[in-house]
């Protein structure tokens, strides 16, 4: 297996030089950013031309990045979610409080708590860039946190077991996600790159071990 | 069965353009199939139908991939696929496959940015000058440029990076046209030449400040020469098994193919000027 990484110290090649190299292994890509366009998703995208196993292949990356694939994966596969609307504008009836997310091309940490009914349409005309682009509308159910997820470890203890299921369902190996807490426990919204500083990469580091010494 | 056509307004402004996805609905309507216009608000209605062919403009990022992959976890017949759009929407992975699969393309490198004296010199000894210089996401010949010398490649490219992680540069091939060759299901679907126009250098070149296109020139797909076919079908075959427009230009009797597209254009009066049944071929492949 090969290990590529933007941490110098643990990768057996950068994103820059493995891109430039035909792939004959098996790939770990570890990034903390696999958005398309972005380094973390070309080197998965460059492994599977080459034909070869690589974590993550580009399909799961799509299908966390893009928040109504990632709601609709999660609820095949008995992660909790709310029932969620994709819309371009506010025209039909939508209750407040709610949590949008812009899906567009464009935006991250888009994450918008919304208390007021009367705030709605205003956001949805910003957030959907006067209706060209979906925003995803999620009921306010509990307390929303925002936890970031390496190998299905958590930095909230709370959510522990939910990462290392959201981990074995979606095969991310870094990322943030963004989550409420109920009654009923930890509720899936929304799934984006961490920050590089967010991330800890004592953890990234002991997994990475771990996974060596399997192989 | 229930086709779901995926557009966008923009998709009815051209005339050519709406009266083909009305030709697309009247032939499928004639061959017994329902056929419903969709629109990004109607994701939620995907699993009530049996196919979805898209026609608004495709990229990983666009409502269009959302919808594409909704419908292939439902279980429809789509085009274009998920993999398709990844595929082709990205000339940095177009670039990867040719060289795995040995495509005769124009030589090309991919570069991040570094303006090393030692770079520099080895960009412009293998790829020569001109040299072209895309993006990524390039379409429609937008975001594609041309360096005559260094000091305008490093200006171009430096604009470019601004919103590109890394370009794809590319060895200048000067040709009177692009060969376009359609392919669905990897055969060959129609054939066309899309001109480059007076006094520009693609199919969509900036003329005395205005965007010109050249002109579209369909010829019978029995017509393609045995070496442009075997070509288009091998790369198709690299892809997918989808529809498929490719962009070849023809060098002394020898091609180069300079990319594959999914979601290829088909409007009325230019491909489906010769080989008028590009409708009925395509939503047999969407139903059968």
């Amino acid at each position: 297996m090969i290990i590529v990484s933007e941490d110098e110290d643990e990768g057996d090649s950068n994103p820059f030089l493995f891109l430039g190299q035909p792939v004959h292994d098996n790939v770990l890509n570890i990034n903390h950013d696999y958005r398309y366009l972005r380094m973390g998703y070309y080197v998965s995208a460059h492994a599977e031309t080459f034909g070869v196993d690589v974590t993550p292949n580009c399909t799961e990356i799509m299908d966390a990045y893009r928040n109504p694939l990632l709601i609709e994966k999660a609820k095949r596969h008995g992660i909790r979610t709310n029932y969620y609307r994709l819309i371009t504008s506010s025209g039909s009836e939508i209750d407040a409080p709610a949590v949008l997310f812009a899906v567009n091309p464009f935006t991250n940490n888009s994450m918008k708590v919304v208390d007021s009914g009367s705030k709605l349409p205003g956001m949805i005309k910003r957030m959907s860039m006067g209706a060209r682009f979906p925003v995803s509308i999620h009921p306010l159910t509990g307390e929303v946190m925002e936890i970031i997820q390496m190998f299905g470890e958590s930095t909230n203890e709370e959510t522990s077991d939910f990462a290392k299921k959201f981990y074995e369902v979606f095969n991310i190996p870094i990322c943030k996600l963004i989550v409420q807490i109920d009654d009923g426990g930890v509720v899936l919204n929304h799934c984006e790159p961490a920050l590089k500083k967010e991330v800890n990469w004592d953890i990234v580091h002991d997994k990475v071990r771990e996974i060596k010494r399997s192989v | 069965m229930k086709i779901a056509c995926f557009v966008e307004a923009y998709n009815f402004i051209v005339k050519s353009e709406r009266i083909a996805l009305m030709k697309f609905k009247s032939t499928s309507e004639s061959m017994g199939h329902d056929f419903e216009f969709i629109y990004k608000n109607d994701i939620s209605k995907i699993p009530e139908y049996d196919a979805l062919f898209i026609r608004a403009t495709t990229d990983p990022s666009s409502s269009a991939y959302i919808i594409s992959r909704l419908a292939e976890q439902s279980g429809l017949k789509v085009i274009d696929d998920p993999q398709s759009i990844r595929t082709c929407s990205n000339k940095v992975i177009l670039h990867d496959l040719f060289h795995k699969n040995n495509i005769p393309s124009p030589k090309s490198i991919l570069f991040h940015g570094d303006y090393s004296r030692e770079t520099l010199d080895s960009i412009i000894s293998t790829l020569g000058l001109p040299v072209i210089i895309k993006t990524p996401y390039t379409r429609f010949s937008s975001h594609v440029e041309k360096a005559s010398n260094e000091a305008q490649f490093i200006e171009i490219s430096k604009h470019l990076l601004r919103k590109a992680k890394v370009l794809v540069l590319q060895e200048y091939v000067q040709s009177d046209f692009d060969w376009r060759v359609g392919i669905l299901r990897n055969e060959v679907l129609y054939l066309c030449k899309y001109c480059i126009p007076d006094g520009g250098w693609k199919v969509r070149s900036k003329i005395n400040g205005k965007n010109v296109w050249g002109d579209t020139i369909a010829l019978s797909r029995d017509s393609i020469s045995p070496g442009l076919k075997e070509l288009s079908i091998m790369l198709s075959k690299c892809v997918g098994n989808g529809l498929y427009g490719l962009d070849v230009k023809e060098i002394n009797d020898v091609y180069k193919v300079i990319e594959i597209n999914d979601n290829p254009s088909i409007y009325d009066g230019y491909e489906d000027t010769v080989d008028g049944d590009i409708y009925e071929k395509i939503v047999n492949a969407l139903v059968s």
